[in-house]
């Protein structure tokens, strides 16, 4: 039933500029309930500090984290045999890329403090990506 | 004279809105409005087929377009953020769209990464063994086409570079705004995009300080160590050197970043000298100086006016060639440690294009926890984001001009 609500709410807000939560008599009761839990939810995460919020960043972070040791090893093991190889070259080259991605994703989260899901998880909260953590 | 930008309705988030022409001399009073079905096929990948939604406005300038080049894909978030920042508002990515995007969007400006006209994937290029940075990864006439497209006003679906996954991702609607910034590897590499930028700027960072950077940035991670990070460096410097090193011939402006020489055997990469290295007779730009333009001077701000602590402040200004240009050169080695010395110093330069005192200064704090805040990088970056300010006022009020003196004519 909350659910339900729930979705109409993100639905209006598409055609509603202003607030997602604008209420209206029939989903008060809902929304507010939703008000409540997010605030709640946002003001422990910024007591922690800049860092992911949502779980879709946190696991973009391992899985960065995760590419950068992995293809760090496999560049070592492609360059074994020829340095100035054009596979030794590409194999540096996707290590540099994820380096920066992750650098990149690390300077957003700590220095503007904005998580990337931001946006996406205001109109899309139910889903997976977009739990968030309270710790 | 009319541009006509054209919309898909789908793409719109909210209402339509309609310019107001305000130009009335020429004759426009009304808007116009037509729906009708679109049948050409605008620049890129067109996704969808609705209705379109034209809007014509008389005087709408043409987009101005920045190039700025620097190795790294779009990690130029620290010189991107300062110069939207001077032109009012954060920049963004579009809200609503792909988590991914490279895009930032504010209220005058549009920045595009240019690693988005990839042609080949990471898979793709794994098997043709190329780097990101070879031009044979990348779709020059695409790139082409949608800048040229962009700044004549129309809007177009633009692919994306997915950095994660390293796949192309479906396309994002970029419409035109009042200035476009494309960044990354190639912005001057293909001539045709050179002669589409109003104004192009490379950061040239050398060897000892990008290893420096890098360190700072990877050793954190745990799959790094110093030897990663230093072949990883070599390994991409032949194509770096090859394709992307011959791009600052070309730049309106350079940002020279080097190892400070006022500590003797410095390895630390923090404090740094800095050297703005500006075209001579470009269009729009008059480059900054310090005391006389065209003359030479070293200047120590330290003294009894003002005291620095180790290893203090240098400036250096002065013509040069650079690659057969005409060039004036002003550079900056050391670091700011407290506000009068900034302030100070912005005082003592000239043609910063300003519009009050303090400007620079004021600038530089709002973003003081930005990487180069306290040395040369940040200052010549927010100088850089003035000028092209500039740049963007001049170009713009010529353009109100021009007609007005085909009505007198």
């Amino acid at each position: 039933m909350a659910t339900l609500r729930l979705h109409s709410l993100t639905a209006a807000s598409e055609k509603i500029p202003t607030s997602p939560f604008a209420p209206s008599s029939r989903v008060l009761s809902a929304s507010f309930h939703c008000n409540e839990k997010r605030v709640s939810r946002r003001m422990t995460i910024n007591a922690m500090g800049g860092g992911a919020k949502y779980k879709g960043t946190q696991m973009r972070e391992k899985q960065l984290s995760d590419m950068i040791k992995m293809k760090v090893t496999e560049a070592k093991q492609v360059c074994e045999g020829d340095e100035t190889s054009d596979e030794c070259k590409v194999a540096w080259d996707e290590v540099e890329e994820v380096s920066q991605a992750k650098a990149d994703l690390r300077l957003r989260l700590e220095v503007e403090k904005k998580d990337p899901l931001e946006s996406f998880c205001l109109e899309n909260p139910e889903t997976e990506e977009c739990k968030v953590y309270d710790d | 004279m009319a541009v006509c930008s054209a919309y898909t309705t789908q793409s719109l988030h909210s209402t339509c809105s309609i310019s107001t022409p305000a130009k009335t001399h020429l004759g426009f009073h009304q808007k116009q409005v037509v729906f009708y079905r679109r049948s050409s096929k605008r620049g890129g990948s067109g996704s969808s087929s609705g209705p379109c939604v034209i809007t014509c406005s008389a005087g709408d300038s043409q987009t101005v377009v920045i190039g700025l080049a620097a190795d790294s894909g779009c990690g130029k978030s620290t010189f991107m953020r300062r110069l939207t920042s001077v032109f009012g508002g954060a920049a963004e990515p579009p809200k609503g769209g792909n988590p991914d995007s490279n895009t930032l969007i504010s209220d005058m400006t549009t920045v595009i990464c240019l690693d988005d006209y990839h042609s080949l994937d990471r898979t793709g290029r794994k098997e043709k063994g190329v780097t990101a940075l070879d031009p044979r990864a990348n779709d020059f006439d695409l790139m082409y086409e949608q800048v040229k497209a962009i700044k004549s006003g129309v809007a177009v679906d633009k692919p994306i570079y997915n950095h994660v996954t390293g796949l192309l991702d479906p396309p994002e609607l970029i419409k035109p705004p009042k200035i476009l910034v494309i960044e990354g590897l190639h912005p001057m590499f293909d001539e045709r995009v050179r002669d589409l930028l109003d104004f192009s700027i490379y950061l040239d960072i050398s060897n000892e300080v990008k290893f420096a950077w890098k360190i700072q940035r990877d050793m954190a991670e745990r799959g790094h160590s110093l030897e990663s990070i230093r072949a990883s460096i070599e390994a991409r410097k032949p194509d770096f050197d090859a394709y992307i090193d011959p791009q600052k011939k070309y730049a309106d402006a350079v940002i020279e970043v080097l190892p400070t020489q006022l500590i003797p055997d410095d390895n630390e990469g923090k404090v740094l000298r800095v050297r703005l290295i500006m075209k001579e007779g470009v269009k729009h730009f008059s480059p900054v100086y310090l005391f006389d333009e065209g003359s030479t001077i070293s200047w120590i701000p330290c003294g009894r006016k003002l005291t620095c602590s180790y290893p203090g402040i240098k400036f250096h200004y002065g013509p040069d060639t650079y690659f057969g240009n005409e060039v004036s050169i002003l550079e900056m080695d050391g670091q700011f440690d407290r506000l009068d010395e900034l302030i100070y110093v912005e005082s003592h330069l000239s043609n910063i294009s300003t519009r009050f005192y303090g400007e620079v200064t004021q600038q530089m704090l709002k973003h003081a926890d930005f990487p180069g805040s306290n040395n040369g990088t940040g200052l010549f970056q927010t100088i850089v984001g003035l000028k092209i300010r500039d740049l963007y006022e001049q170009i713009t009020s010529s353009k109100t001009a021009a007609p007005l003196e085909a009505t007198k004519a």
